[in-house]
């Protein structure tokens, strides 16, 4: 047992030790003998010390004492220790939809698993399992979300700093395919936080099995945005069914019944600007529910998309209102920033497909159209439902990089950072115990008191 | 208050008589001499017939041997009211545990009492206790010294009333006793016995201590006044010596003044037999002024 703050626990001691003296060096008026002629006594204090030696006293005094240092302990915050272990294993185990067969990771994962290790389930976001993981990994199932390496990473710091007095050093393992939409921007950041090697596990990565969508757009023959497209549309319409439609006007009913199958993708891209819902239909398409119309429109220079970045004076029209992240309903996503952060375009799943609102107005005159990285653009949003997927392993690297030089080993218990918060469990106690002997104390003392009172009835 | 009621002390006192130290002026018959010269069967002297003389009191036997005119003189006696005051403060109730100077105050009190009554002498008591002043008239007939036992009996020592005003309101006895520690208002009290002295009435001080307060080594640390809770003083070793200088230094202080008053001062400690107590007060003392 160690205590966070022993400060606490000497004062409580001194304060114990100085009542136990005061106990014993009582000062006490002595008893007053009567006698008329007193007076003739020369005048001086009189007072003299008696020593109370009583068991009754002694009970008192060692409830007191106990108080004391019941409230001592709680204040300096004692902590249980267990026994510290050579080394402990944090396991950062993808469960995300780069993972072709869960029973790969899971077993990876209980190969190095030992008991006192501390497991982390991510997929868009981490779960720390420290307790019981085995149980943990044995229901582990398949997360239809992308991975997002650098939360797992923020999980896994945040786990060997809180089990920093549990082993003498700490290995950190990545047991995930390492596909590239995984590692965003900040996980080499967040990866250089970890002053060990990491110990990297792959795994199968999924295939992606999906074929190229077939895009159409329902609009004007001279639709600017007909000319992003990869390929021509007349030639993708005649080919196969659409798998993406582009609504460059007003939807239907039945616009919302077809989406609703599987793998499909409304995207609303009107050519104008949309309409506040409560305008009519001739003004223009309806803004969806989550968007709202500017009361003043601005320009912004820019939008970014899956990486690509289109600089442009585009007019902003639309405010988003909806939620995204992991407070957002299942399946709502912003695919589309402005340069300042505000969503440019998200979508909203819609039975077994989803629906993707676009608020960038497609401009009909210069070349902007034409160049790549507007129709990278235009790929991001066609792309299926989620985002598109890049399943692709990533280079090997890359993922050297990531595991660091093999030279550094496990993490050094003095590198890992001190947690802010200790937990604490027997302060509670300590103090629950010290409120005992405080009623203890008033009861005893009520009741010494209450003796004294009858014998002194007695006496007179 | 074994002794008051066992009777043995009132037959100790038989026959103790308690003379006046002056010449009275009592109206009525008594066993004291009275300033009066008159008829009485006693023989003083002879004087010279003058005019306006009782006729009937000429010697005719000397005249018959002496050819002179003479009548007989004799001297008359009367009784003295005499008026026991008892301090019954707080502190007389000492030792707490046998209230010996409140026994042995009584017990004074009653033998004087006894021993005046037994002169003839009208005889009454005061006992001033924490309610006040509570007297019986100084009376001669029989059952007053019953009548006294019984007040003593009823009082228990109380509360610090001074005694000086009580004693200004027994100006009518001629006698007056006062039994008390004097730990009160003693210097007033002495002023009103030297006026009483003055006029012309007899004060009998017997000083009441107990054998505690002549030696309290055995007593405690701390001691405090029963009567005033404010003093509180340490009764060690060292302080021991200085306590018994004090209250030595006092105690002849006081008899002295009283004695200088012209007052009768008797010291009376607990342990000391009642009667002997009371013989020593009654017994004259020869002063300056009585031989003379």
């Amino acid at each position: 047992m160690s205590f966070l703050a022993p400060g606490f626990l000497i004062a409580a001691g001194a304060i114990a030790a100085a009542v136990v003296a005061l106990h014993f060096i009582v000062t006490r008026e002595p008893k007053m003998v009567p006698l008329p002629t007193a007076r003739f006594a020369p005048d001086r204090p009189a007072r003299g010390h008696a020593r109370a030696i009583q068991p009754r006293d002694l009970l008192l005094m060692l409830l007191r004492v106990a108080l004391i240092l019941a409230v001592g302990a709680a204040l300096a915050r004692p902590v249980l220790r267990p026994p510290r272990r050579a080394l402990a294993r944090i396991l950062l185990v993808d469960r995300s939809r780069a993972v072709a067969r869960e029973a790969e990771a899971v077993d990876s994962a209980r190969a190095l698993l030992s008991p006192g290790d501390a497991v982390v389930v991510f997929d868009r976001t981490a779960t720390v399992v420290r307790d019981d993981a085995g149980d943990t990994l044995a229901v582990l199932a398949r997360s239809p979300y992308r991975g997002r390496l650098s939360a797992a990473l923020i999980a896994g710091l945040r786990t060997a700093s809180a089990m920093r007095e549990a082993a003498d050093s700490f290995e950190l393992a990545i047991i995930s395919p390492l596909a590239e939409e995984e590692l965003d921007q900040a996980a080499d950041s967040v990866r250089a936080l970890w002053p060990g090697a990491v110990r990297l596990v792959r795994v199968a990565a999924a295939t992606d099995t999906a074929a190229a969508p077939v895009v159409v757009v329902e609009g004007a023959d001279d639709d600017p945005l007909r000319f992003a497209l990869p390929s021509h549309p007349a030639r993708a319409r005649d080919a196969a069914p659409p798998t993406v439609r582009i609504i460059r006007g007003a939807t239907s009913g039945a616009d919302s019944a077809w989406v609703r199958e599987p793998g499909r993708v409304l995207v609303l891209w009107p050519a104008g600007a949309f309409a506040p819902r409560d305008t009519g239909a001739h003004a223009g398409p309806a803004l969806p529910p989550s968007w709202s119309v500017r009361a003043a429109p601005d320009t912004v220079g820019a939008v970014s998309a899956n990486g690509t970045v289109v600089v442009a004076p585009f007019v902003r029209y639309a405010a988003y209102g909806g939620k995204t992240g992991d407070d957002a309903d299942a399946g709502a996503r912003v695919a589309a920033r402005w340069v300042d952060g505000e969503p440019a375009a998200a979508e909203a799943r819609h039975g077994a497909g989803c629906i993707r609102t676009v608020t960038i107005p497609v401009p009909s005159r210069g070349d902007l159209v034409l160049q790549p990285r507007f129709a990278r653009l235009v790929a991001a949003m066609t792309a299926p439902c989620g985002g598109a997927a890049s399943l692709a392993p990533i280079a090997e690297a890359r993922a050297a990089a990531l595991a660091g030089p093999a030279s550094r080993g496990p993490a050094a218990r003095a590198s890992i950072v001190v947690p802010d918060v200790t937990p604490a469990p027997l302060v509670p106690w300590l103090l629950a115990a010290a409120l005992a002997f405080a009623a203890g104390e008033l009861l005893l003392r009520r009741r010494a008191r209450g003796t004294s009172r009858v014998t002194a009835r007695e006496e007179a | 208050m074994q002794q008051l009621t066992s009777g043995a002390l009132l037959d100790a006192v038989r026959g103790v008589h308690w003379p006046a130290r002056r010449i009275t002026g009592g109206a009525f018959q008594g066993a004291h001499r009275s300033k009066r010269v008159g008829y009485s069967p006693e023989f003083t002297a002879y004087r010279p017939y003058q005019q306006g003389d009782d006729p009937a009191k000429i010697d005719w036997k000397l005249f018959g041997r002496t050819e002179r005119v003479a009548i007989r003189l004799s001297h008359d006696e009367s009784n003295l009211r005499t008026t026991v005051m008892v301090d019954a403060s707080a502190s007389m109730a000492y030792p707490p545990s046998t209230l010996a100077k409140w026994e042995l105050a009584a017990a004074v009190a009653l033998g004087l009492c006894a021993v005046a009554h037994a002169d003839t002498d009208p005889v009454g008591v005061a006992v001033v206790d924490g309610a006040g002043l509570r007297a019986l008239p100084a009376r001669t007939r029989r059952g007053t010294v019953a009548n006294v036992l019984r007040m003593l009996l009823d009082t228990t020592p109380s509360g610090s009333t001074p005694l000086a005003p009580s004693l200004g309101a027994l100006r009518s006895s001629r006698r007056i006793a006062i039994v008390s520690d004097f730990l009160g208002d003693a210097d007033a009290l002495l002023e009103q016995a030297r006026e009483m002295v003055a006029g012309g009435r007899e004060v009998y001080a017997v000083h009441i201590v107990a054998a505690e307060e002549l030696d309290p080594s055995a007593l405690g640390p701390v001691v405090t006044d029963p009567e005033d809770a404010t003093i509180r003083r340490p009764l060690e070793e060292r302080e021991l010596a200085e306590y018994h200088e004090s209250f030595g230094r006092w105690r002849e202080a006081l008899a002295a003044s009283w004695r200088a008053a012209g007052a009768v001062y008797q010291l009376a400690t607990t342990g000391e037999a009642p009667e002997r107590v009371v013989r020593r007060v009654v017994t004259p003392v020869l002063t300056a002024d009585a031989s003379a």
